[in-house]
């Protein structure tokens, strides 16, 4: 699969799939860029979204995480809907 | 609907190479006020639940293409704002905070190693409540030993460690010379580990633990945040 970086889709700690993208060398677990990009950095107050802040998504199973994020966009949607 | 959706902050001036496209292919733009630039796409809000896999690694390309090259200041994927105008003045009302802790985190790296229960050791104790929590405070008391073994092990090269504990584990964040990434690993690679402990070492990131609180959670005032009215915040 060429020579692109290869993430480890990490449903836990000791489970590993491989899939490469386009990019470096090094291996990173999804579940630790998922965690990053959605914990770690600037929160800006008032996203409704940002409520997963605080949630320590590494090593939690990836359904766990998607479905957190799922519920959390639900519920932006309903809090959208009520707002038209 | 559309929104703003902002990637990263960083010390604009150098000659960076920038990431022509972000979440969705949506276009990347830079923003800039004083020596601060921004990266921020129009995407369209709210994202698409089955391809939030997609948007996190999308997002994730743009922070590491800059973070390659410099510092960043990452935001959280889920951040958006309004419109154009309420990015602007969130960047100008915060470039000199965002420039003071580039200017303190350039040159460095956040270094990561977790520490959980190893695989087949998670399962407590449950004979008793004693037992369960005899069982719990070895761990926990093991946890807190290898962390304390790791902030020795690596105070040759690193600038500050912060330990968090969490529920999956003790997570160990050390800020790091760039360049000095594989000397971190090997050194908390060699540590010995209670036979009951795992370890797992990631990184380089962005040095997001490190960031100042008013960075992390700036104070925004008469804007529009992902759809919510913020009046008089401070």
């Amino acid at each position: 699969m060429g020579r692109g970086r290869r993430i480890r889709l990490s449903l836990m700690p000791t489970d590993f799939e491989s899939v490469e993208i386009l990019g470096g060398e090094e291996e990173v677990s999804l579940l630790e860029i998922l965690d990053h990009v959605l914990n770690a950095g600037v929160v800006i107050h008032g996203s409704l979204v940002i409520s997963l802040a605080g949630v320590d998504l590494v090593y939690l199973g990836l359904n766990v995480v998607l479905t957190s994020v799922e519920t959390a966009l639900n519920n932006l949607q309903i809090e959208e809907k009520r707002k038209k | 609907m559309s929104r703003v959706l902002a990637y990263c902050g960083f010390q604009h001036g150098a000659q960076i190479a920038l990431p022509a496209v972000g979440v969705g292919a949506a276009p990347v733009q830079l923003m800039s006020s004083g020596g601060l630039g921004l990266l921020w796409s129009e995407v369209e809000w709210p994202f698409v639940p089955d391809q939030m896999q997609r948007s996190a690694l999308e997002f994730h390309e743009v922070v590491r293409h800059v973070f390659n090259q410099i510092a960043v200041i990452p935001f959280r994927l889920l951040s958006v704002f309004e419109d154009q105008q309420a990015l602007r003045t969130f960047v100008d009302e915060n470039q000199e905070r965002f420039l003071a802790d580039l200017e303190r985190l350039k040159g460095f790296v956040q270094m990561e190693c977790v520490v959980y229960p190893a695989p087949g050791q998670t399962q407590a104790d449950s004979s008793s409540g004693k037992a369960y929590l005899e069982k719990k405070a070895v761990a926990m008391r093991s946890s807190e030993g290898f962390a304390q073994a790791v902030r020795n092990a690596v105070a040759h090269l690193s600038h500050e460690v912060r330990v968090r504990e969490g529920k999956n584990g003790t997570r160990i964040f050390v800020l790091v010379e760039r360049g000095r990434e594989s000397d971190f690993r090997q050194t908390v690679g060699a540590l010995p580990l209670p036979q009951h402990l795992a370890r797992r070492i990631s990184g380089p990131w962005p040095a997001a633990e490190f960031l100042s609180d008013q960075v992390k959670a700036p104070e925004i005032v008469n804007q529009k945040v992902a759809g919510q009215k913020i009046a008089g915040a401070k």
